[in-house]
């Protein structure tokens, strides 16, 4: 028997015993039982057959279908609290679409700032180099805009279904925002696809206004969006029981200026930090030189972003802290010595990696410079002094320890190390090893280069000056913290924010009146850098996401049980301050999906530069079941 | 045989997220759930009050989380102990119970020297205990070396009046 008549006698065969069953099937369901007084009566009947005589279990069942309808129709409309979302606790659905939103969104916000100021440079500096590398960040974008509604969508439909009543709450306080932000939306959908695909289009200053008008816009969405959420954290404009007072108030809350530029500062750091890691993986997929010279130097910029707005944004993150202090004690406690303080540990394990990989990042690149040598010997003591500051910020006041170990320490606070897990202890080491970095950056800069200024000497040393005096200044006042009292301790932290900040921006002007027209000692090689370094890039943004991730749990967790902290309590089932591990769980699941997310962005914004699609030869037949089917 | 860029990509994402996972796993892991409320019956003793009062300032009223009890040196917040008989000498002619009530009805009326000004006022949310409750409160204060003699029927400058709803 061939195979081809085996197989028509199998289907037979499976539809006969298919017929079959479904014939045992119906007869089974026909043969209830039904009275034989029934039966007769309904024989009597003009056009009665035997299925419409009704059986007693028929008639419970019809019964019991027309009180469920009674019932109904009776049933007066009630407002449901809460509803659970299916599989997950709807705490984490609502978490993890609010982060992804909130990632897409960071780096929409952020490409343009800084596509805008590449494009001005080009403008300025009429090469056409930095025109191109603009237009290369702005496509990453287009792809990244959709991504950031759909999961603005998705988060606003969850909480309507999930937090109803919560949500209902929120839209009565802020109804006078949605009109003016969805204009807004509109508007930014009308610069950024203008500024998009008018690229080259318009006048060099039209099409720089057009990228003004983007950002002014986004950061105002941003702003609005910010008043919502700061709103839930540090409640303003409303009476003790939620009544609206003035919804103005509401919106500019106590913690709301110290987000916006919280936000602004980590949008510019993190997008920079993605963008860098979009050129890293072209770079490792490069198959020239010139394209590996391109997004080497496409990497670096992204890389140079980042670090320059991550330098300023521990102090931007001390100003937030200080004004949730000064919002509420108790919360602010609860963020740095209650529940949600071992997570500053966990904190600084990602800044010490990111300030390591920066500094790592910039080392390497040293390499790609001629005569690189002699700042390459200053790198050991750089890594000693970030080495010592990572340890200092990562050291615990109390440990976990077991009980011979707390005999042994006399308490569960180690006698020496303890005094390390003060705040006194972790700015200093955070001030310290933000001006490392700086020096780092200072010194790639002027690899390769020799001033020539007749004052060249004297700038080296002020700037040696200012930087052995800012160093000193925060240790000194790091030391001293520890032996006054509490008012005067918090004070102290502002010199020495100060100390660094007047530090970093005098080195710099020294360093650009000192380097013009510098004489180069050795030449730039673009490109010629270990594949190491991208990597470095890609962990870099793998660590800042996941630090935004942590950071967004811990503004949003602080309020524990209340949804609206003080006025909308959270009697949900999930109204428990979850675990830091289980946190850190759902941060890493939502980091994974949005590098899933990110590299379709990447493979999408790569598609521009691959060659048109065109059959392949002897493919004739490919091209003509195209040509049929279209 | 080289090894795409993309797997190593993927491989790094991978296993930086699980390096953070797992830093995560090695701090306490402590889940903190909604305050109790606390029952306080009306023939309940002055004793009584003291161990409620101890629980509220434990928990629901966050005391604890930024007093201590019994530490000194670099302080961020007063300490506690011996609050009961320090409470009585604080302000001329205010007895202690009257004291501790304005402490913490008004908190930035009485700002010890060296300390800044922040706690909030306890009978308002978030924290919102209410006026038996805080006499507890009172009551577990005085007994940080002092003696307690407060009762629920106890009145104080801050006591709703007579007749009013509780």
């Amino acid at each position: 028997m061939s195979r081809r008549t085996q197989i028509l006698l199998a289907v037979v065969a499976i539809g006969a015993f298919a017929a079959v069953a479904l014939k045992v099937g119906l007869v089974i369901l026909n043969s209830e039982y039904r009275s034989p007084v029934r039966t007769q009566a309904a024989a009597g009947a003009p056009g009665a057959t035997e299925t419409d005589i009704e059986t007693p279990r028929d008639l419970a069942l019809k019964t019991l279908a027309e009180d469920r309808e009674a019932r109904d129709k009776a049933r007066p409309y009630q407002e449901v609290e809460y509803r659970q979302a299916p599989v997950f606790p709807s705490r984490v659905v609502v978490w993890v679409l609010a982060q992804l939103h909130l990632l897409f969104a960071a780096f929409v916000l952020a490409v343009p700032m800084f596509a805008f100021i590449i494009e001005a440079v080009g403008y300025v500096t009429k090469d056409p180099k930095y025109d191109k590398l603009a237009h290369e960040f702005t496509k990453l974008m287009s792809v990244a805009f959709s991504m950031t509604a759909t999961f603005g969508a998705f988060l606003t439909f969850a909480l309507i279904a999930l937090y109803p009543k919560f949500t209902t709450y929120l839209m009565h306080v802020f109804s006078p925002t949605f009109l003016p932000y969805v204009l807004l939306f509109f508007f930014e959908a009308g610069f950024f696809y203008t500024y998009y695909y008018g690229w080259g289009k318009f006048h060099p200053i039209v099409h720089l206004s057009l990228g003004v008008g983007l950002n002014v816009v986004g950061t105002l969405i941003m702003f609005i969006a910010n008043g919502w959420l700061t709103f839930m954290m540090s409640p303003a404009g409303v009476s003790d029981s939620g009544a609206v007072i003035n919804a103005w108030e509401a919106l500019m809350n106590y913690t709301w200026m110290p987000i916006n530029i919280h936000r602004v500062i980590a949008n510019v750091a993190y997008g920079g930090s993605v963008a860098a890691a979009y050129a890293a993986w072209k770079f490792l997929g490069a198959k020239s030189d010139e394209e590996r010279a391109h997004y080497d130097w496409m990497g670096y910029i992204g890389m140079f972003v980042a670090v320059s707005a991550f330098l300023p944004l521990p102090f931007a993150g001390y100003y937030l802290a200080r004004e949730i202090y000064a919002f509420n004690q108790a919360l602010g406690i609860m963020m740095m010595g209650g529940a949600f303080s071992w997570l500053f540990i966990i904190q600084a394990v990602l800044i010490g990696n990111l300030f390591l990989a920066a500094n790592l990042y910039l080392w390497l690149g040293m390499g790609r410079i001629e005569g690189a040598g002699q700042f390459q010997k200053m790198i050991k003591w750089l890594l000693i002094a970030i080495a010592v500051c990572f340890a200092v910020w990562a050291t615990p006041r109390s440990i976990i320890s077991t009980s011979s170990e707390v005999r042994g320490m006399g308490g569960s606070t180690h006698p020496v190390l303890g005094a390390l897990g003060f705040m006194a202890a972790k700015n200093t080491a955070v001030n310290i090893l933000i001006l490392t970095t700086y020096v780092s950056f200072l010194l790639y800069r002027r690899t390769g280069k020799r001033a020539t200024v007749s004052w060249a000497r004297a700038g080296n040393a002020a700037q040696f000056a200012l930087f052995g005096l800012s160093a000193a200044a925060v240790i000194f006042l790091g030391v001293i913290s520890y032996f006054v009292d509490a008012a005067t301790r918090i004070r102290l932290s502002v010199p020495q924010v100060l100390a660094v900040l007047v530090a970093m921006v005098g080195m710099t002007i020294i360093d650009i009146f000192m380097m013009r027209g510098a004489e180069r000692t050795g030449k730039m090689h673009w490109g010629r850098l270990p594949a190491l370094s991208q990597y470095v890039l890609v962990f870099i943004a793998i660590t800042f996401t996941w630090l935004m991730g942590l950071m967004g749990y811990v503004r949003s967790g602080l309020r524990q049980h209340w949804h609206v902290y003080g006025i909308v309590r959270d009697n949900s089932p999930d109204a428990f301050t979850p675990t830091l591990g289980y946190a850190t769980q759902i941060v890493s699941v939502t980091v994974l999906i949005f590098f899933v997310l990110i590299a379709f962005v990447f493979w999408v914004a790569g598609l521009a530069h691959k060659a048109d699609w065109a059959p392949r030869a002897g493919g004739e037949r490919d091209a003509g079941l195209m040509r049929a089917g279209s | 045989m080289k090894i795409p860029a993309g797997l190593n990509i993927t491989v790094l994402v991978v296993a930086s997220c699980a390096f953070y996972t797992y830093v995560g796993q090695l701090v306490p892991q402590k889940e903190v759930l909604p305050p109790a409320e606390v029952k306080i019956s009306k023939d309940i003793t002055t004793d009584e009050m003291v161990k409620i009062g101890h629980e509220i300032a434990q928990g629901k009223g966050l005391c604890l989380t930024c007093h201590t009890i019994g530490k000194s040196g670099t302080l961020r917040f007063p300490d506690l102990s011996g609050i009961g008989s320090r409470a009585a000498t604080r302000v001329p002619g205010q007895d202690a119970i009257d004291y501790l009530a304005h402490s913490l009805y008004e908190p930035d009326s009485y700002i010890v020297p060296g300390f800044n000004p922040g706690m909030p006022k306890i009978a308002r949310p978030p924290i919102g205990l209410n006026d038996q409750e805080i006499l507890c409160v009172i009551a577990w204060l005085q007994s940080l070396g002092g003696e307690p003699n407060v009762t629920l029927q106890t009145r104080h400058m801050h006591s709703p009046a007579e007749g009013a709803t509780p």
